[in-house]
């Protein structure tokens, strides 16, 4: 009871800081918000980019054609065990050779065609482990796969992540160093009150705890705004991207995934985490106990 | 309660304190006097742990701030009750929030703040200016919120460092009265001062600072440093 009662009192003294912080936490949010809206948008386009990339990548097969005296659909069942395997298509060899007699005039001769298995992969990063695992299997005479293609998709892929990841830092550091001023600002208005109240010997979780929950409270209240910007954006034109895409790349842009749960998710914890690590620094950095 | 032993503290090598040997019983009420520079300040701030000694060992209630963490230093100085000359109250909050900061840091419910804020301002006699901010109070009345402050957590040691330093004689003289009447309840109370008036009115223990060390004690003493300060 004892300790809800200091917990209240330090929330009571957080939203006291920030009404006496008065137009200041307007700016503090607003910088934030616009901070949060850019790493929003370029979250959106890296997912967008991975879902793309994705959706190439799952387009990628192993054409695996096996030996004349191996039965497909067993074999077929054993390839689709292995991991990273999504699916795996049976062409039978009488079936191939009636397509390929329908569609050019082939002279009468015994069907030469293999039994042949399409191996559709979960992502494109798993050809180069597939590969050599088919090639091993003893009733498998050959085998084609497009390793160049997997080869780009995989390097765009990390290229997309990893500029992601630079992007997510650069905005971390960014919006650390804007809440670290501006509760800096605060801190020392409030120089002399700190003071007196740790010489009252008031405990240094309840002085510097609000400054903590302050900087909390710009982070979500940042990524509250960013989200609704972020959702009027995308409900105004994401209908016109999609068609677009679509006209672009009409067989890909049905995979392609828009969802924005995950980004909001994304705004509010990296909001009040980053809000969060700047109180606690600032506060640990300014006030000297 | 307070005992200094063989304490030496300095400041870029200028001493403030030399060899410093001292001990105040449970109870007393002494005066610490000197002309400035002499070292009082420094031995205030060593007791409420603002800084630490060179060398030397300082206990307080048997505890020995050289070996306090950090973290327990606010838990020490709730147990000491700090007067300052220029009073160190809140100016945003009113007489009854300035006293009752503590209480309500420390998670004391809301009836027994009421009740202990209301005892520690009428024992200063100023529960009539609850409600006034201390921009609203004469100096004396300033000072008096500042005690209040200092007792309301009920502490058994009183440091007051220069508690009359801004205010006039005969409001001087109430402060230090009712400092007194404050240690005849059983609290330690050890007063930094140079007003010399108020030494030798009170006729108390008068330990003499100069230049870093003790150079007398007297129990019935009076103010002998004359115009150093």
């Amino acid at each position: 009871m004892r300790i809800l009662r200091i917990v209240l009192r330090v929330v009571v003294e957080s939203f006291i800081a920030l009404k006496q912080s008065g137009w200041s936490n307007w700016f503090v949010v607003s910088i934030l918000a616009t901070a949060l809206v850019l790493f929003g948008f370029i979250m959106q386009v890296t997912l967008t980019l991975k879902s793309l990339v994705n959706s190439w990548g799952s387009q990628l097969e192993i054409s695996v054609y096996l030996k004349d005296n191996c039965k497909p659909y067993p074999q077929a069942q054993e390839i689709g065990n292995l991991t990273g395997v999504e699916q795996v298509l049976v062409i039978p060899k009488e079936e191939a050779w009636q397509k390929m007699r329908k569609s050019f005039s082939v002279a009468y001769v015994e069907n030469p065609l293999p039994n042949t298995l399409h191996v559709r992969l979960k992502s494109p990063i798993y050809v180069e482990k597939l590969v050599p695992i088919l090639k091993a299997m003893p009733q498998v005479e050959n085998i084609r796969y497009p390793l160049k293609v997997a080869r780009i998709i995989n390097q765009f892929r990390r290229f997309v992540e990893i500029g992601g990841l630079f992007v997510m830092l650069a905005m971390s550091a960014a919006t650390l160093i804007v809440i670290g001023n501006t509760i800096q600002l605060v801190i020392q208005s409030k120089q002399r009150e700190i003071e007196i109240l740790s010489l009252m010997g008031v405990s240094h979780f309840y002085i510097k705890g609000p400054f903590i929950l302050q900087g909390i409270l710009y982070g979500a209240s940042s990524a509250l705004l960013a989200s609704l910007l972020i959702a009027v954006v995308n409900i105004n034109f994401q209908s016109y991207v999609q068609v677009q895409l679509a006209y672009l790349a009409p067989t890909l842009s049905n995979n392609l995934s828009f969802g924005l749960n995950p980004i909001y998710i994304m705004l509010f914890i990296f909001g009040i985490t980053v809000g969060a690590l700047g109180g606690a620094l600032t506060s640990g950095r300014y006030i000297k106990l | 309660m307070i005992l200094f032993q063989n304490v030496n503290k300095d400041y870029n090598g200028r001493p403030a304190l030399i060899n410093l040997n001292l001990h105040i019983g449970k109870g007393e009420f002494a005066f610490l006097v000197g002309p400035s520079g002499a070292g009082k300040s420094t031995l205030m701030r060593l007791l409420y742990r603002e800084e630490l000694p060179n060398s030397g060992q300082i206990f307080l209630g048997g505890v020995n701030l050289n070996k306090l963490p950090t973290f327990q230093v606010p838990r020490l100085r709730r147990r000491l009750g700090i007067i300052f000359q220029d009073y160190k109250l809140l100016p945003k909050q009113t007489v009854f929030n300035n006293v009752a900061y503590v209480l309500r840091a420390l998670g004391v419910d809301e009836k027994t703040v009421e009740r202990r804020v209301v005892s520690a301002l009428s024992v200063v006699n100023i529960e009539n200016k609850k409600d006034a901010f201390p921009t609203e109070l004469s100096g004396g009345e300033q000072q008096r919120v500042g005690i209040a402050r200092a007792i309301v957590n009920g502490p058994p040691v009183l440091l007051a460092d220069e508690p009359t330093g801004n205010l006039d004689p005969a409001t001087s003289l109430e402060i230090v009265q009712l400092l007194s009447e404050i240690a005849q309840r059983g609290t330690t109370v050890l007063i930094a001062t140079h007003d010399e008036p108020i030494v030798n009115a009170l006729r108390r223990r008068v330990i003499s600072l100069n230049g870093g060390q003790i150079v007398s004690d007297v129990d019935s003493g009076v103010y002998e440093l004359k115009g150093n300060s």
